[in-house]
């Protein structure tokens, strides 16, 4: 009966690895060697981490400092008097050339257009489709600002300040876009409020 | 008196007629006004104010009726302009949200306001037949296999009793006949089984079929070890990429800003889901309260959607589950990819125009409801395209850059590593 038992063996054996190989569940990472080589050492950004308050690896930079690689514009508080401030005071740093206002419109179609549409016209394909309303548009005779005048008045200090800290619906893009880029994105706009 | 009957009676129709179309008529008209409102209010309003709940400004049915048109008509062209003068409901009406008066819309006729109006009294219209969830639809799916389920064993249930019932038939036939019934001599299986194994032949057989079987699956597991194709892991948050890329249309770059400047894709931080999701809370499918996976990135945040105010001490970040899983000792850089590569991985792909060069490597994520990994990211996969993609070196400044360091290397000039990149920090340190 050994012959028996080997045969017996085997096909325990087969069915066990049809189960394994027939159950390859999308929820797990399946069979692994050597996993150790697959975690890293240090910590990713998005990981936990214990060795900070927070339990986050990702820190916020510590006061008064700025990244290497990270330019630093006039500060301007988010209030009525900041944005009339920076209105006033604040002028593009780069020169309008064909090469900035380019990036400007790259970074307009990813960040903006969803709402703003293509044109500055406040109709992209969320107001189309619905899903956020209220998007003023950048140029004609009765777009008003919600902070007074036409939006095709706004001075580039005025839209800088916009985009750092949002205006009602709109939420805060300075996490997104560097202040490098948003002084592209504002010349950029600054073309669609010449739109007639 | 019969006639008088007759002519009282149409009479009597005809005012009938004409009051019921004239009702018809002005309700037509109201709702004409009503509409138009809707389009003024999405354009204009609706930034700042909600029907049913404050928002910037203050929830417009709780208000609206309060006020009497004629103070309505003057706040809404210039509210400013009411409050400087001292009117003392408008000067109560700005102490609603202190830091923001109300934008004076000027170029806005009298009618346009009213039928603003209008809008605000009726209200939005619930469409015709609620919109079946999702739910719902996934439940039908779920029945549906069930369905089939039962129908199978229902059948293999009938084919068994007909088949019995078939061979009791037999039997009563060749009883009537006559036919004496030859009892089939009843073996065990075990006994069957153990004979069929005493023979050689069909030993080798088993083993042989055994042996292939086992091999195959041996070596798909090993080629499979580590490959996390088709990767789901269940997330803490539903959040379905063919809702926002798919339907929404939103730029992947939107909030995977990191993938055109830096090694990582970057997930986004819940500040930018805020940007739409302080307005968006998909009210309409949830019987107007907050869908329940809003709800989550509130709660993770501190948020109060009523009171509009964070509580820091709330807060408690989202732990996705990580779908790509590269091995550490494997370098790879979004940038390098999607900014100097793109053109190249472009045709290697065949990818259509308007759809962005991710999907190249992450498959068409604008129709994946839970993301999933699409690609292998094997060692071969990598190698197989490198091989392929051609590149151009035209309006490339990554390449011009290389070429231009070539020919200073041919003409003999000196040439150090920080001219082809070597002082970027994330060559050595990432």
């Amino acid at each position: 009966m050994n012959k028996n038992k080997i045969v017996l063996a085997a096909f325990v054996a087969f069915a066990f690895a049809a189960t394994i190989s027939a159950c390859r569940d999308k929820r797990s990472m399946g069979l692994e060697y050597a996993r150790n080589m697959y975690d890293p050492l240090g910590y990713n950004p998005d990981q936990p981490n214990k060795n900070f308050k927070n339990g986050q690896t990702a820190q916020m930079p510590p006061k008064n400092t700025v990244p290497v690689g990270f330019e630093q514009d006039e500060f301007y508080p988010n209030s009525k008097e900041g944005y009339e401030a920076a209105g006033a005071n604040m002028v593009n740093p780069l020169p309008a050339d064909k090469k900035n206002l380019a990036e400007g419109q790259h970074l307009y179609k990813v960040f903006c257009s969803p709402c703003h549409g293509d044109n500055g016209d406040g109709q992209g394909h969320l107001v189309k489709i619905e899903k956020f309303t209220g998007v003023p548009a950048y140029h004609g005779p009765d777009a008003n600002s919600s902070r007074g005048g036409l939006m095709q008045d706004l001075t580039a200090g005025k839209i800088y300040h916009t985009i750092t800290y949002g205006l009602n619906n709109m939420g805060s893009h300075a996490s997104q876009i560097t202040p490098r880029e948003r002084w592209k994105v504002v010349m950029y706009v600054q073309q669609l409020q010449k739109i007639k | 008196m019969r006639n008088i009957s007759l002519i009282f009676k149409r009479a009597w129709r005809s005012v009938v007629m004409v009051s019921a179309f004239s009702a018809f008529a002005v309700s037509a008209v109201n709702a004409q006004d009503a509409a138009e409102g809707r389009t003024i209010f999405k354009q204009k309003c609706s930034a700042c104010h909600a029907l049913d709940r404050d928002m910037i400004g203050p929830a417009l049915q709780k208000v609206v009726p309060t006020k009497k048109e004629e103070f309505l008509l003057k706040w809404i062209k210039n509210a400013p302009a009411l409050i400087a003068s001292g009117d003392p409901e408008a000067v109560e009406a700005s102490k609603f949200n202190p830091g923001q008066d109300m934008t004076p819309f000027p170029t806005m006729t009298d009618a346009q306001i009213k039928s603003v109006l209008a809008y605000v009294a009726e209200g939005e219209k619930k469409p015709a037949g609620a919109t079946t969830t999702e739910a719902a639809s996934e439940e039908v799916s779920g029945l549906s296999i069930a369905g089939i389920v039962a129908i199978i064993l229902v059948s293999i249930l009938v084919l068994i009793v007909l088949s019995r019932a078939i061979k009791a038939l037999e039997r009563l036939i060749l009883q009537k006949q006559g036919i004496a019934i030859v009892e089939e001599e009843s073996v065990p299986v075990s006994v069957g089984i153990r004979k069929l194994f005493s023979n050689k032949k069909f030993v080798l057989f088993f083993i042989l079929c055994l042996v292939i079987t086992l091999g195959s699956f041996g070596w798909m597991g090993m080629w499979n070890t580590g490959v996390h194709t088709g990767y789901q892991p269940a997330q803490p948050i539903k959040f379905s990429h063919e809702l926002h890329a798919g339907t929404n249309q939103i730029d992947c770059q939107y909030c995977h800003s990191g993938a055109f400047k830096s090694k990582n894709a970057s997930i986004p931080s819940l500040n930018v889901c805020m940007n739409c999701h302080k307005a968006v809370q998909a009210r309409d499918n949830y019987d107007g309260n907050i869908s329940p996976e809003i709800q989550k990135i509130y709660t993770a945040l501190g948020y109060d959607p009523e009171s509009m105010t964070f509580d820091k001490t709330k807060e408690k970040p989202v732990e996705w589950v990580r779908v790509h899983n590269l091995p550490d000792f494997a370098y790879f850089n979004h940038s390098q990819h999607v900014v100097v590569g793109e053109q190249a991985i472009r045709k290697e792909k065949g990818l259509k125009p308007e759809e962005p060069v991710c999907f190249a490597c992450h498959g068409p994520v604008n129709t994946m409801e839970e993301i999933y990994q699409f690609s292998p990211l094997t060692m071969k996969w990598c190698i197989n395209c490198h091989k392929e993609a051609e590149i151009s070196g035209k309006d490339n400044a990554f390449y011009t850059k290389v070429i231009a360091a070539h020919e200073k290397i041919k003409k003999g000039e000196k040439i150090t590593p920080a001219l082809l990149g070597g002082m970027e920090c994330a060559k050595c340190h990432y």
